[in-house]
């Protein structure tokens, strides 16, 4: 009876299910933990880059937590989590991804301890909550307004953020042009409707990252149309961005030319040289000298004849402008875009002082400056010697645009070089001592799992952590609560006068997420494979 | 006189491959399968019940806490099992709530069946046990129940604190008395009806949970046309599934021949023409906003500009059937009759941004039921896990707007049932009685795992619950957050009657009908051609 003895287990199973969800538990956290681990290295100033191998044999070089995440292969469904977790940092407050990552890894060994002693995981998560919640007043108390207005203050928060990344020693020049770009584009009264898409930058390889700058104008990432000869440079250009095709004419429904003898086919060649060139003459009538062509794949943009006519009228050709680009260039240039020829009207083009196109190294763009009124959109050039280097400057400039966002939403800063990770564990550490039972256990695990930050941050520059650390921790509790690490000079020293400082909504958004998180993965007591 | 018997091999009653168990043996399979169920389910009772993670095979996971999401998604090869499924799917749909709670009652019955047939009683007995028993609870419910209904401001008040007992068994517990506030708001826009589709949830990663808010009115992740108006104030709005490209003859290989480019340029013309006609057909309605469900292209949406129009291209399906619903107008797709058209109204269209990403947002629409729920959260399936747990919150609420009888919850409800139950057990003369005990035991074993998964000491609890309820303390039920006996009028702890009685009767019914079972046939298996 096979069944019965089936029974009898099931009975018993009741104590083996606590083994279970344990055992789950353990591996979801050595998962966690394993992931937290790859990144920790690259953690602050002296952190250390990773270079990934895609699948294609493409190489990637970063700093960037998230990128790093994104690109590694994560199996294990709670370090995917920990993946995800990271993503949302990014979009929250687009900085501090590894260390939201880091903290939560500490976070989870905390939990592993505390488990360790038997107390119920769901314990642990209700006094992580109440630590956050305490965490959050702390760093409001710690916490220093920031006039936004206030360029060098804004500046020093982008820098901060950058002085970890590969393009580290060019943080003087990258920080200034991450502020002017998002203060150009931001609307103070509304700090959350501050969109980074109307930053764009454009990658050019060549030259060094101290080439980069930022345009006051529009620039393209297409090349002037030059087959026939035409013009590169235009001043007091009028620029139309039209939405149709100058080629022989093409039906939505298909359709066949039929030649019958050979007359009829000069007459057919005729009509098609007669038909561009009126499109042609009427464009230059409206006195419109650069033309911005929508990409079409139904037809081709322009053809053989229409750029010789349009290169003889000395009107600009630039072509293959996608549709996704569209607003962005109606934007920058206060131009409408226009569909048909019968629409071509001059009301509708812009003026630009002046367009050219330019090369860079070996590349070319179309540079565009002058546009009257206001400027709604922010064009970058980043220059730099390879392809490794171009994209990790273009995600660490994304970095410090969030970093500069998240200033206009919350206008506080807080000290970096782990000292508000610090003033949080000293200050959880005194309420854990007022609390009663396991809660307080865990409040005092918490804080001390926090201080993982400003290990790491030593450990990764070569100091001796301990030491660094427990000094760290003795300023704090005396009251000096913008004492942090001096990575560069390799001591304790006030990070406010250091001008290391980072906006407040990076850090807390951090420690909230990670914890969230984590509590996550601790209420979790089993796998279930489904369809 | 000797019977004749057949010698020979049995004979194929049934056809090959078909399995066939009997008996005791049928039963315990079936018995088997459904404890295993239930245990799987049962460590997400309650509020400190532990999530799952549910990782299939495309790799893709969720995490979840709801009963109704893990048993739809585990794959099942037992009968008996499939009716567990069934109805904490059929609670699902009727309640919304209280999914894993129907699946561990049905399986305590079983467990307590089980005994009482390993000790040679009929299955019948233990059946018609079950059936007094359950009548029996019923009544003690049905006594036990408050009605609020009457006076709104109780009705709110009770909402308020049913949504909050339903979602402190999810992930939403840290901040439920933010989203029990979004749901009864939410709930309340309905006025009665329970159809959940005006409420549309939005979910976008980033932030925290505690960011997420209710919007009123609708609102559409689609970008504007560039140059559009981005705020149009009484909004007339016409909705519709119309092609803007061409409006092709649909006959396979259509063609035109001409013998000129002239010709074609003309075509050319002559279709943009048509198109352009459409538009003004379009905006003879007199509307200052026109969706479409498919790809609005440039020439038509320059029209639109020139109109100043605001057009809105593809917009799925579901987002266009909502916006019918909650603006009160319709989808159309010819545009010949303005005047028999019913156009939606909304007070306000306007683009607006959730963390990354731009939305229009169509508030003060027609329907006032429309209302958005806005989730944010650090990852994919937290979000996901908030959408369920707060559409429970809404399914419960939504049915008690209507049904407004509450008891109290903590155990205390099924606490009080055993109780009745215990006693009418008293009365029966007859082996029906051990039935009627065993059911009352299955009933107190909920509020044991749910102070099992908190890590108290149940048995201690349990004890002092029923010695307290014995005594006449009705309220008495788990203070779950010290571990002691609290009295839930004090602590609000309230669940809607109607969930709680479905779940006993529906539980009920389950085991019965795997209790009577005594033979399974499995028909074999399809043969696949090779």
């Amino acid at each position: 009876m096979d069944a019965k003895n089936n029974i009898k287990n099931n009975r018993e199973s009741a104590s083996k299910d606590r083994q279970k969800a344990k055992d789950v538990r353990l591996s979801n956290i050595s998962a966690s933990k394993a992931v937290a681990d790859a990144v920790r290295t690259s953690l602050g100033p002296r952190g250390l880059d990773k270079m990934v191998q895609e699948e294609a044999g493409d190489v990637l070089i970063s700093n960037d937590g998230a990128t790093i995440l994104s690109k590694m292969r994560v199996e294990h469904p709670a370090a995917k989590m920990l993946v995800d977790l990271s993503k949302a940092q990014d979009i929250e407050a687009g900085d501090g991804t590894t260390t939201v990552v880091v903290i939560a890894g500490s976070l989870l060994s905390a939990c592993l301890t505390l488990l360790g002693k038997g107390i119920h995981p769901s314990l642990i998560s209700d006094a992580f909550q109440y630590a956050v919640e305490k965490a959050e007043e702390i760093l409001d108390k710690a916490a220093q307004p920031v006039d936004v207005n206030d360029r060098t203050a804004v500046i020093q928060a982008a820098a901060t953020a950058l002085s970890s990344k590969v393009v580290s020693q060019h943080a003087t020049l990258l920080a200034p042009i991450a502020v002017d770009a998002v203060t150009r584009i931001a609307n103070l009264e509304e700090p959350d409707a501050i969109d980074l898409r109307n930053i764009r930058v454009i990658k050019k390889l060549g030259g060094t990252l101290d080439d980069t700058e930022l345009f006051e104008g529009l620039v393209l990432n297409q090349h002037v149309n030059k087959s026939a000869g035409g013009v590169t440079k235009v001043a007091g250009a009028k620029v139309a961005l039209i939405q149709f095709c100058l080629s022989a004419p093409k039906t939505d429904i298909e359709n066949n030319i039929i030649v019958q003898d050979y007359s009829a086919m000069d007459r057919v060649l005729r009509e098609e040289r007669q038909y561009i060139l009126n499109l042609c003459k009427k464009i230059k009538n409206t006195g419109c000298n650069v033309l911005l062509i929508q990409k079409s794949i139904l037809r081709d943009a322009t053809s053989d004849l229409s750029l010789h006519y349009l290169a003889k009228m000395k009107i600009m050709v630039v072509q293959d402008v996608e549709r996704e680009e569209i607003e962005f260039i109606a934007k920058s240039l206060h131009c409408v875009p226009i569909a048909g020829i019968d629409s071509f009207v001059p009301e509708k083009l812009a003026k630009v002082d002046l367009v050219e196109e330019v090369s860079v190294g070996s590349e070319k763009m179309v540079k565009m400056s002058g546009i009257q009124g206001k400027h709604k959109t922010v064009s970058i050039i980043a220059r730099g010697s390879n392809k490794l280097m171009l994209d990790e400057a273009e995600r660490s400039l994304h970095d410090a645009f969030c970093v500069v966002r998240s200033l206009f939403r919350r206008r506080f800063l807080i000290a970096g070089g782990g000292a508000a990770e610090t003033e949080v564990a000293v200050g959880l550490n005194k309420i854990a001592k007022t609390l009663e039972g396991a809660a307080a256990f865990c409040v005092r695990a918490f804080a001390d799992a926090l201080e993982v930050i400003p290990y790491t941050l030593a450990e990764n520059a070569g100091l001796p952590s301990i030491e660094i650390v427990t000094e760290l921790r003795n300023r704090h509790v005396q009251g000096d609560k913008n004492a942090g690490i001096n990575v560069k000079k390799g001591n304790i020293s006030n990070m406010v006068e250091e001008n290391v400082v980072m906006p407040l909504l990076v850090t807390v958004s951090a420690l909230r997420l990670a914890t969230e998180c984590v509590r996550m993965i601790l209420k979790i007591d089993d796998i279930v494979m489904t369809r | 006189m000797q019977v004749p018997r057949y010698q020979g091999p049995a004979p194929h009653v049934l056809k090959r491959d078909t399995s066939e168990e009997k008996g005791e043996e049928a039963r315990m399979s079936s018995f088997i399968g459904a404890l295993a169920l239930c245990d799987l389910v049962k460590t997400t009772l309650g509020p400190k019940g532990m999530d799952k993670i549910l990782q299939s095979a495309s790799g893709d996971i969720i995490v979840t806490n709801d009963g109704a999401t893990i048993l739809k998604s585990v794959s099942i090869d037992n009968a008996a099992a499939k009716i567990l499924v069934d109805i904490s799917k059929t609670q699902d749909d009727e309640i919304g709530d209280g999914t894993t709670s129907v699946c561990c009652l049905a399986g305590e019955l079983l467990r307590e069946a089980e005994k009482l047939l390993d000790a040679k009683i009929h299955p019948q007995l233990v059946v018609s046990g079950y059936r007094i028993a359950a009548n029996a609870a019923q009544k003690a419910l049905q006594e036990a129940a408050m009605d609020h209904g009457a006076n709104f401001e109780q009705l709110k008040q009770d909402l308020f604190y049913i949504a909050k007992t339903t979602l402190s068994s999810k992930l939403l517990a840290q901040s439920r008395d933010h989203f029990a506030k979004m749901a009864v708001e939410a709930v309340l826009r309905l006025k009665g009806s329970t159809n959940l589709d005006h409420i549309q949830f939005i979910k976008k990663t980033g932030g925290n949970l505690s960011d997420s808010y209710l919007d009123e009115g609708f609102i559409l992740e689609k970008t504007l046309g560039v140059g559009q108006p981005k705020r149009v104030e009484n909004a007339k709005i016409l909705i519709a599934n119309t092609p803007m490209d061409t409006d092709k003859i649909k006959v396979y290989g259509a063609r035109v021949r001409v013998d000129s480019y002239n010709k074609v340029a003309e075509i050319e013309e002559a279709e943009q023409k048509k198109m352009l006609e459409k538009c003004q057909k379009i905006l003879n309605h007199g509307i200052n906003c026109f969706v479409n469900r498919q790809l609005i292209y440039n020439r038509p949406e320059q029209f639109f500009t020139d109109h100043g129009i605001m057009a809105i291209e593809h917009a799925d399906f579901d987002g266009v059937e909502r916006l019918a619903l909650v603006t009160g107008g319709e989808v159309v797709s010819t545009f010949d009759h303005p005047e028999l058209v019913k156009l939606g109204h909304c007070g306000l269209i306007e683009e607006s941004m959730i963390g990354e990403d731009r939305v229009i947002r169509f508030s003060n629409c027609a329907a006032k039921e429309a209302c958005t729920i806005v989730l944010r959260g650090a990852n994919k399936q937290i979000l996901d896990e908030a959408e369920r747990s707060l559409h429970d919150a809404l399914c419960v609420l939504s049915q008690t707007v209507n049904h407004s009888k509450v008891v109290y919850g903590g155990g205390s409800a099924e606490m009080l049932m055993a109780k009745a139950v215990d006693e009418v057990a008293k009365t029966i003369p007859g082996k029906q009685s051990l039935a009627v005990e065993g059911f009352a035991r299955a009933l107190r074993a909920i509020p044991t795992i749910v102070a099992d998964n908190a890590g108290f000491d149940a048995t201690e609890l349990i004890s002092e619950m029923r010695a307290a309820h014995q005594k006449g303390e009705k309220e008495a039920g788990i203070d779950i957050q010290n571990g002691i006996l609290g009295n839930m009028a004090k602590l609000h702890v309230l669940e809607s009657f109607k969930l709680k009685s479905y779940m006993v009767s529906s539980a009920t019914e389950a085991a019965e009908m795997i209790i009577r079972v005594d033979d399974i046939i499995k028909a074999a298996p399809r043969r696949r051609e090779e």
